[in-house]
């Protein structure tokens, strides 16, 4: 078996279950610090059962992030040795960074923020949670400078095959850094805001009516409705970026063979890249122009362009759209569902059952676009720099297929238990409502409901 | 007074690599202990022995990241060298990390009837992950060798580190608990240090066989003078610590941290005992620390942030200790 395909299917495995957890980190930990500092103006214990409710789902999933990107720290030196070799000098200092800059400051006060409520004062608590959601986001800074240098490289210079920085500057802040770097924040707001308003829906329609569900419910429908628009915006100035930088990666992505003006938009196809055509495809004429250059004349770049020097077209080309698809579904649900609770205070049966399974849309849409701009790099591992089949190692592919099949296996069995107990969490929330006791802050005892006679807990 | 900093960084970089092994291999020594002594615990017991290790672990592990990255980011020709070799050992770690880092969570959030599979898997994670770390360890020894003596060898001192894991173990719940718990966890540190015990004489004694280079570092005068001093105190520990485990847990309980702080101090010893051994190469006789370092003025860069930042790290560290100081109780979220 060749090394290189299960090498890249090993990597693409881990990287992608292991974004799944940092997709939810890094906006959980600003959405529990928004419903501490709501608990802190209000002394409404609501917002701090909505607190430890979610605070579970932060340490599991926190957890799940920790334990694959070790993985996949290991992952470089087992099965891509030469691309530290070629451009390490880079990569190590961003990753080093990361790790004294983020890593550590997440790890130490999660502790504190997680076990540590009755034992540091309360302000100490909400500090440690500032901390932990600064570091989560501290360490995406780190992780899309890096893996923006990779698609548009700045700042560097080459020596006997080795590159060397030149400009850390331009090395940080390389030209598609901001555009990936806002694209994926608002991607991981997404992501909570659904699985939030996903796992309410869940409890509202097992007849939870109390303050904390709503609290959460609300937060989630209307962080999701304000981010979307700003996402869509966000993601075509992304695109624009691309076009000006990895023209061959627009191409594949809306499978346009040919360089010229009046490209229609490709709604639906079958890229066939033996024949260097799309099979029953389905269009709107100029769509592509008017989308990219903004005029029906617009050039936009075409595949034959770059014959043997661009990446896959089907899996680009339908990535991008299943991730389009779902965001323009998530703008659909998330608009309505503010509607009825802005308008009506209620929600319908019907758009909760259609929020529970949307409660993963924010995943599908975060992977479908990392495909897309991943795959959309190929053959490149670093753009102009490192093909990827010149970073691989010297491992047995005997050996890369044992461990890729246990990794897969691994995933999947942890991936049911994981979705296993947010539902678990849901649905034991639903059924204690606002009824359990909560215990005392250190120095501000939350009010205790009293449990009603007759009642069980 | 002008330094060589082509020579120094490389130098700078194998010391902060060295030291965020060493406190990896102390912090999450003891919980990787804890783990493995899951096996012989009660279910009231374990609940304890986690609320001791809850609020830490996960900055324990950091350690490692930060080891490897260190590895990777400072001798980037030597990472791809080792963990090539090491391809399966390296993955078997991972399963058993990514199974006891996962159980720690999943325990506590199941339904209470699956509880018990998890707990199962923490050990088992554990297990294999302590055994996955001497085996590294012991192939590297033998600078990467991987034949039928090098697997006897690694398996070896995996063993006799999974034993050394477990007595850190021990020796954290005998601090963190009371009562029959830390009586219970006092046999333990016993049984852990003979065995540790007989696993370090055993690698002694076989590491001159398998390795001449070690051997030729160890036994030519007057090094020998010189180096005496570490096997005859870790060896002066050893014994006073198995006799003090005769004598706890004192009245007040006094000294409960003591049996922690002197495994710590034999791990320190033999750390030293084997950064000695590899001097100065880092892939052995293969790659020196220069020949693997990267570009002087990425290490600067690098040694800048860990320069500021190692410091504070280390001080918040302190602080989340010392928050959860004292006995652990029942870990809740609120």
């Amino acid at each position: 078996m060749d090394p290189l395909i299960l090498s890249r299917i090993q990597f693409g495995a881990n990287i992608s279950f292991h974004i799944l957890f940092p997709a939810i980190t890094i906006a959980l930990g600003w959405v529990l610090l928004f419903f501490k500092l709501r608990y802190n103006a209000t002394n409404d214990s609501a917002w701090m059962r909505a607190y430890f409710t979610w605070v579970k789902v932060f340490a599991l999933s926190f957890a799940m992030g920790v334990v694959s990107g070790v993985t996949m720290s290991f992952q470089f030196g087992t099965n891509w040795p030469g691309y530290m070799e070629t451009v390490g000098n880079i990569a190590g200092p961003l990753l080093a960074y990361e790790i004294l800059t983020a890593f550590f400051l997440e790890a130490a006060f999660l502790g504190i923020m997680l076990f540590g409520f009755r034992r540091v004062s309360n302000r100490v608590h909400t500090l440690a949670t500032v901390l932990v959601a600064g570091g989560t986001t501290l360490s995406a800074f780190w992780i899309i400078a890096l893996n923006s240098w990779m698609q548009t490289p700045a700042g560097f210079e080459m020596r006997d095959g080795v590159a060397h920085a030149t400009d850390w500057w331009a090395v940080v802040f390389n030209p598609s850094m901001p555009y990936r770097l806002v694209h994926m924040l608002l991607a991981s707001g997404l992501t909570v805001s659904f699985l939030i308003a996903g796992l309410s829906a869940l409890r509202y329609l097992y007849g939870d009516r109390s303050e904390s569900m709503w609290k959460a419910l609300r937060t989630g429908v209307f962080t999701a409705a304000i981010l979307i628009p700003i996402q869509i915006f966000a993601g075509d100035q992304h695109g624009l970026n691309t076009l000006e930088h990895q023209p061959q990666k627009i191409a594949a992505m809306e499978a346009n063979w040919n360089t010229g003006p009046n490209v229609p938009l490709v709604l639906f196809a079958f890229p066939d890249e033996a024949a260097r055509e799309n099979r029953f495809e389905l269009t709107i004429p100029d769509g592509a122009s008017l989308i990219l250059r903004h005029s029906a004349g617009g050039i936009v770049p075409g595949l034959n362009d770059y014959a043997g020097n661009h990446p896959p077209v089907f899996p680009v080309f339908w990535g991008f759209r299943i991730m389009v698809g779902t965001g323009l579904l998530m703008l659909a649900v998330s608009w309505s569902a503010a509607f009825f609770l802005k308008r009506r205070h209620s929600l319908p049966k019907p758009l909760a059952l259609v929020m529970v399974p949307m409660a993963l849309s924010g995943w599908l849409a975060t992977l479908a676009g990392w495909y897309t701009t991943e795959i959309g790099r190929q053959p490149w591992l670093v753009t102009g720099v490192l093909r990827t089949a010149d970073a691989v190692g010297p491992v047995a592919g005997s050996h890369v297929a044992l461990s890729l099949a246990v990794y897969l296996i691994l995933y999947a069995l942890l991936l049911i238990a994981y979705l296993g107990v947010l539902v678990h969490l849901a649905l034991k929330a639903a059924k204690d409502g606002d009824t359990s006791p909560l215990p005392g802050v250190m120095n501000r005892p939350l009010s205790q409901p009293v449990a009603q006679p007759g009642e069980t807990s | 007074m002008s330094f060589d900093w082509p020579i120094l960084l490389p130098l700078i970089f194998a010391g902060l690599m060295g030291l965020a092994i060493l406190i990896y291999v102390i912090l999450d020594g003891f919980d990787l202990g804890i783990g493995i002594l899951f096996a012989a615990a009660e279910d009231t017991e374990q609940d304890t022995m986690i609320a001791a290790i809850g609020p830490f672990w996960d900055a324990n592990e950091t350690w490692l990241v930060l080891a490897v990255g260190l590895l990777l980011v400072a001798f980037p020709l030597a990472h791809g060298t080792i963990l090539t070799a090491l391809y399966i050992p390296v993955f078997v770690l991972l399963v058993g990390l990514i199974l006891r880092g996962v159980a720690f969570d999943f325990r506590a959030k199941v339904p209470a009837g699956r509880k018990h599979r998890w707990n199962r898997i923490f050990f088992l994670g554990s297990v294999i992950a302590s055994l996955a770390q001497g085996y590294m360890l012991g192939v590297y020894v033998l600078g990467l060798d991987v034949g039928p003596g090098g697997i006897a060898f690694g398996a070896l001192v995996a063993l006799c580190l999974a034993a050394a894991y477990a007595a850190m173990g021990a020796a954290w719940v005998i601090y963190k608990t009371e009562g029959d718990l830390q009586r219970k966890a006092v046999l333990w540190l016993r049984t852990a240090l003979v065995l540790t015990a007989l696993g370090m004489v055993a690698v002694s004694l076989a590491t001159p066989f398998a390795s001449a280079r070690i051997f030729d570092k160890w036994f030519v005068w007057p090094a020998m003078l010189y180096l005496s001093p570490l096997p005859i105190l870790s060896a002066v520990l050893f014994l006073w610590l198995w006799r003090q485990t005769f004598h706890l847990p004192k009245p007040g309980d006094r000294h409960a941290l003591l049996p922690f702080l002197t495994l710590a101090a034999i791990f320190t010893l033999g750390f030293a005992g084997l950064a000695w051994s590899f001097y100065p190469f880092v892939v052995p006789d293969r790659l020196t620390i220069w020949q693997a370092a990267s570009a002087p003025e990425s290490l600067a860069v690098i040694l800048v942030g860990t320069v500021v930042v190692l410091p504070i790290i280390i001080f918040y560290s302190f602080f989340a200790y010392r928050v959860f100081a004292g006995k652990a109780t029942d870990l809740t979220y609120d």
